[in-house]
């Protein structure tokens, strides 16, 4: 066999990626009449500022609630917010 | 997106609106936090917001109420491969798999290397990687871990042995043997290696979607051990160690981390300095009497070597020089030129603070900190003029690059910064709506953000780069503890 033929064994540099368990998304809502939505607001303002303001008008009957940060890391809901937040919309994600 | 994962997992309902051009990346993390199928929207980085919104406020609302589809009610588990073999074959065939390309549509539409930075490499054998790995003391299938404890920038802490997550990919850890595969691929030696595995304690990240550049200092004896340049041309290419080394951190961050341009990477454009990696040796000899290398002004004495892996965001970006050789000459020689007559010292021969020269147009061109290299007659002038330490012009520059809160507030970075101007500003105590517009602030956290390394040739010339990140954040790894 030359050198050119000969047989290397050759190294994975790609990083150990652990394995995931992937879940269902939680089940969807059948209204949000009278239910209890979160906007959470990360930055980008000339987009959230006027769609909190289309969310309230066009779904008064959405028991709206805000949380709101300039920063890309989101004000998250407390633990006793967990319990009754029926929904959440994170917007904008940059 | 660990947040929305949590919720879905709570049994709540999420919708994510994000900009359309990142959906690779959020479905990338939406994989890893195992919630492939979490539900998104885009907003537009054109469109005036409430034109926008009329587009999609809808979908929002729909993404909440629209039953599951059976596809988003499967629990399964992501099982990625990760074999020590990657290829058996002649190096010939080695090389064409390793070159290997996959096609990234918009924002890309361009074909991507899968395992290198675009450039051939040097094929990973298991003879050349056993040979590599003969240049540190650890094993080889020991985790990548932290050899001291730190902090990280948001204020953690994270206790030595802490395995070390590389980025922009949560998950995936690396072995040393991974660490010298990827050694080997860049063209090091075995005595570079320490470098390189400090180098990757760092988690050799990449930013998401700025511009960002990375680049590292070695600082101490180990530059000489192992043949770097930290003279003339340091930052050109040409020293086998200083671009080997370099070459490594993108490497790391494209195998290890998983740095894909447009999926994980969204930098529009990237950063120049990414290109083939940088890495500069810092010339100790070169000090002037009294300053401290990063070595010592990490903590370490003077026998001990340290590698600075700095990751910046490019508010300012690099800049090779704000004046001529031959301007600068002519201030410290005999105080004639344009230079002089700028520092009102027409006809007096230095040592002059040349500092003063460039000082006006920092805070005006730059949204934070510098990193000074300069040569070591720049440096040595800064001593004559009166700077017996680096950490006196640090504390100098930031006292000098206040400016006026009316001045900050026509800035990019402070609607970010201070939360909308929410928050409380350090120097005062009080909300930062409460102060007044000719209030003077600092733009830059803490004097420690700034930095000086020293090297170079003997053309007078200085480079900038972004500065650190303050005293909350250390970018400095013990390239001692690798050995």
């Amino acid at each position: 066999m030359t050198e050119k033929e000969r047989m290397y064994k050759c190294l994975d540099p790609v990083g150990i990626q652990e394995s995931v368990n992937t879940f269902p998304l939680a089940p969807r809502l059948d209204t949000l009449d009278g239910k209890e939505i979160y906007f959470s607001i990360t930055g980008e303002p000339d987009i959230t500022i006027p769609l909190e303001k289309k969310l309230k008008s066009d779904y008064h009957n959405v028991n709206w609630k805000i949380k709101k940060t300039y920063g890309t890391n989101p004000v998250q809901l407390s633990e006793e917010e967990r319990k009754t937040a029926d929904g959440l919309i994170q917007a904008v994600c940059w | 997106m660990p947040y929305l994962a949590e919720l879905e997992k709570a049994g709540i309902p999420t919708v994510l609106v994000d900009l359309e051009d990142q959906r690779h990346m959020v479905k990338e993390w939406a994989l890893m936090m195992g919630v492939p199928s979490i539900r998104l929207l885009h907003a537009s980085r054109t469109l005036p917001g409430p034109e926008d919104v009329g587009n999609w406020v809808e979908p929002v609302i729909e993404a909440l109420t629209r039953p599951l589809t059976e596809q988003e009610k499967e629990s399964s588990k992501w099982e990625p491969p990760h074999p020590r073999i990657l290829f058996e074959g002649t190096l010939d065939e080695a090389d064409d798999f390793y070159q290997q390309t996959q096609y990234i549509p918009s924002p890309v539409n361009a074909p991507i290397s899968i395992y290198t930075d675009g450039l051939p490499i040097r094929v990973p054998t298991e003879e050349r990687v056993r040979e590599m790995l003969t240049g540190t003391s650890h094993a080889p299938d020991e985790l990548v871990s932290l050899q001291s404890d730190r902090r990280t920038a948001a204020g953690v802490s994270l206790k030595k042995g802490t395995v070390v997550p590389f980025q922009p990919s949560i998950w995936r850890t690396a072995t040393v043997e991974k660490v010298a595969t990827i050694a080997v691929m860049a063209g090091c030696k075995p005595e570079q290696l320490p470098v390189v595995l400090a180098i990757a304690e760092s988690g050799c990240g990449t930013s998401t979607t700025n511009n960002s550049g990375q680049w590292v200092v070695v600082s101490g004896p180990i530059t000489k051990e192992i043949g770097m340049n930290s003279g003339c041309g340091f930052l050109n290419p040409g020293n086998p160690a200083n671009m080997a080394i370099g070459r490594t951190y993108q490497l790391m961050a494209i195998n290890l981390g998983g740095a894909v341009p447009g999926v994980s990477r969204m930098a529009s454009q990237g950063n120049p300095i990414n290109t083939g990696g940088t890495c500069l040796a810092e010339d100790l000899d070169g000090l002037p009497p009294g300053w401290k290398g990063l070595n010592e002004e990490s903590g370490c004495d003077k026998s001990g070597s340290i590698v600075m892996v700095m990751n910046t965001g490019a508010y300012g970006g690099t800049v090779t020089g704000r004046f001529t050789p031959g301007g600068y000459r002519a201030l410290q020689k005999s105080g004639h030129g344009g230079m002089a007559r700028r520092l009102g010292v027409k006809g007096i021969p230095g040592p002059h603070n040349w500092l003063e020269y460039i000082l006006p147009e920092l805070p005006t061109t730059r949204e934070g900190a510098i990193t000074l290299v300069m040569i070591p007659e720049m440096a040595q002038h800064l001593y004559e003029y009166g700077f017996k330490s680096k950490e006196e012009i640090y504390k100098w520059l930031w006292e000098r690059c206040f400016i006026s809160i009316k001045d900050y507030r026509l800035r990019s970075r402070p609607d970010f910064i201070t939360n909308g101007w929410m928050g409380v500003e350090k120097t005062s105590g009080k909300p930062w709506k409460d102060l007044p517009d000719d209030y003077m602030i600092p733009p830059v956290d803490d004097p420690s953000s700034y930095c000086i390394i020293v090297g170079g040739g003997e053309e007078e010339r200085y480079c900038e780069f972004d500065g650190r990140g303050g005293e909350a954040s250390n970018p400095i790894y013990n390239v001692d503890a690798w050995r």
